[in-house]
């Protein structure tokens, strides 16, 4: 991968804080334009390396390179990467639009065009209303988009999120997902979250971390095998056989692109694996749903590969 | 963007949020307060002092200002200069410079330990070098102290000016005189409140490691003051030395007699030696901030 095209390079990254270790020897690449996620249980060292990322804690070991430069090269990097800290309080007694306009000037974004900035950057997260308000008198979801919109301001190449939606009610948390998959394409997106779903639903990528060491890194459909494997669920009672409503294992193994079906009776699941060379998933889909349905097996679900929640439970 | 830029930016704001928080503008009106209670109490001062002196004339009243104040400080050039002053401006410039460590420390101990508690410093870091963030604080509470003390320095002059005691053209003189000798050893205090707050992520332990280090320093230099007072009690001339303990240098504060000398080479040395202290504790500061984890 060229220089230019890499976005994040972690290399050998340690981290230590005393005696305990919380970052070990992670090793990472995130492609430019991607949305990546940081995945793991906590103490993973996820919030830690993200804090790496950002410049926030200095690395013990390793080297870390922010589009092309060190994060703390806060010169060469000046409106280029945007972060959303998880656990910062907004100051209390500035105003929201001043707060933004501030930084905008930070950014070099021209007096004259800053209030410009910080009134899109606000309008994008729905706060235009706010823009006189002071921080302090924000709610937890108002102050989380005001926020996101500091780290979206001027249009950074990368945006760092840490827990973008942590305690927020559904919709908010809703709205805050179709924000920032809007921004898909446009920056690079690496998000630290513990919302499985949530991050499925917005990464291309993701790295998961289990007690600060990485054990797995790649485009998410390798993670959840969603270009190998199909998973069926079936309905309640359903057992292996050939009768009418019985899952006929043997006839799923014909099909020419499967390599191999299991079916496990207790957790109701059929999982096909299949040459993604031969088809792709929706493919696969298609052929197995047809022979259960002309055996009569009742379906109650069909996925692409396990599921990242499932692949972080077997890793973690 | 220059890190000059970069401190213009961020000290400009460090100051609008100062003077607008709640604490900013309670101790203002403290403060302010205090001074014109000060200023009262230093006029009346001035006024018993000529009613006791019972000088038959300005000349006489000044003279005796002199033998006062060479008495307390052992220098007769620098007693010869200052007697003329109006007493009230005198006595208010000790008080405001007696009083700036506590201002400073008041104002200053949260500028960076608070956003350091909360993470609000993580909204600039990623925006601005953390030299450039540091010296911002520190330029923003040296700034805000500096006003403060003009402010003060104009209530006690308006005072002094209404009572009769000195002239407009006393008071522009004098008074900007004494008010950058007030701003210069102030200067020293914000830089050590400065050092201990970016040090510090509890604002209450930055508070109290401040008052901690202007007492060590007060120390110093009323460790040295007793001292050149014990001498000149031995002594046979009666008046204390000129020459400070070096622990003196320790407390900005002691610098205030070199700074409204006569002589200039005096009033260089404590510019340069103040200039020092913020020189020190800037430098310091900004390389343990800059190694630190935010």
């Amino acid at each position: 991968m060229s220089a230019a095209a890499v976005a994040v390079r972690l290399v050998a990254l340690t981290k230590r804080f005393g005696a305990k270790t919380a970052v070990e020897a992670v090793s990472l690449q995130i492609e430019s334009g991607m949305a990546y996620g940081l995945i793991g249980p906590n103490g993973a060292g996820k919030t830690t390396t993200f804090s790496m990322m950002a410049g926030y804690l200095r690395p013990t070991h390793g080297t870390l390179e922010v589009l092309g430069f060190a994060p703390t090269a806060v010169d060469s990097l000046r409106s280029r990467v945007g972060v959303l800290p998880q656990d910062a309080l907004l100051p209390a007694n500035d105003r929201v639009g001043e707060f933004l306009v501030h930084l905008a000037l930070l950014q070099n974004v021209p007096k004259s065009k800053a209030t410009d900035a910080a009134v899109r950057a606000l309008a994008e997260v729905q706060g235009s209303d706010w823009w006189k308000q002071r921080c302090g008198s924000l709610s937890h979801g108002m102050a989380k988009r005001v926020a996101l919109a500091q780290a979206f301001l001027g249009d950074p190449d990368l945006v760092l999120l840490d827990e973008p939606t942590a305690g927020l009610d559904p919709r908010v948390a809703w709205e805050i997902r179709q924000f920032i998959k809007g921004k898909k394409g446009r920056a690079t997106i690496v998000v630290s979250s513990h919302n499985l779903q949530e991050l499925e639903e917005i990464c291309d990528g993701a790295a998961i971390l289990d007690r600060g060491r990485l054990v797995a890194s790649g485009r998410m459909a390798e993670l959840t095998a969603a270009n190998d494997e199909v998973r069926v669920k079936v309905g309640r009672g359903t057992r292996r056989g050939s009768a009418s409503g019985a899952v006929s294992v043997d006839e799923l193994r014909g099909l020419p692109m499967v390599r191999s079906v299991d079916f496990d009776e207790e957790e109701l699941e059929i999982v096909v694996s299949f040459e993604r060379k031969q088809a792709d998933a929706e493919t696969v889909i298609g052929e197995v749903l047809s022979a259960l349905l002309k055996n009569q097996v009742r379906i109650s679900g069909v996925t692409k590969g396990r599921g990242l929640e499932q692949r972080v439970m077997d890793l973690t | 963007m220059s890190p000059l830029a970069e401190i213009r930016i961020i000290a400009f704001r460090e100051l609008r949020r100062s003077v607008r928080s709640a604490k900013g503008i309670a101790l203002s009106a403290l403060t302010l307060l205090g001074a014109f209670v000060a200023s009262l109490a230093s006029v009346w001062v001035e006024g018993a002092d000529r009613v006791r002196s019972n000088a038959a004339s300005t000349q006489a009243y000044i003279e005796l200002k002199r033998a006062i104040i060479e008495k307390a400080t052992g220098d007769a050039t620098l007693a010869a200069f200052l007697a003329p002053i109006p007493t009230s401006l005198l006595l208010f410039v000790k008080i405001t410079v007696w009083f700036s460590p506590l201002l400073v420390a008041l104002f200053g101990f949260d500028a960076i330990s608070g956003e350091l508690q909360h993470r609000e410093v993580r909204f600039w870091t990623v925006r601005s070098r953390r030299a450039s963030y540091f010296l911002a604080k520190l330029a923003g509470l040296w700034a805000l102290v500096g006003l403060v003390t003009l402010a003060l320095n104009l209530l006690a002059g308006t005072v002094a000016l209404a009572r009769g005691y000195v002239t407009v053209g006393e008071l522009f003189a004098w008074g900007l005189r004494f008010w950058l000798v007030t701003f210069a050893i102030a200067g020293a205090w914000c830089a050590i409140a400065t050092f201990i707050s970016s040090c510090v992520k509890t604002p209450i332990l930055a508070l109290l490691a401040t008052f901690g280090a202007f007492f060590v320093s007060w120390i110093c230099g009323a460790g040295g003051f007793i001292a050149r007072q014990r001498e000149s009690i031995a002594g046979a001339t009666g008046l204390p030395s000129q020459q400070m303990g070096w622990y003196e240098y320790l407390y900005p504060n002691a610098y205030d007699t070199l700074l409204m000398s006569s002589e200039p080479v005096r009033v260089w040395l404590a510019v340069g030696t103040l200039a020092g202290f913020v020189v020190v504790f800037a430098v310091a500061g900004t390389l343990l901030f800059q190694r630190r984890d935010v």
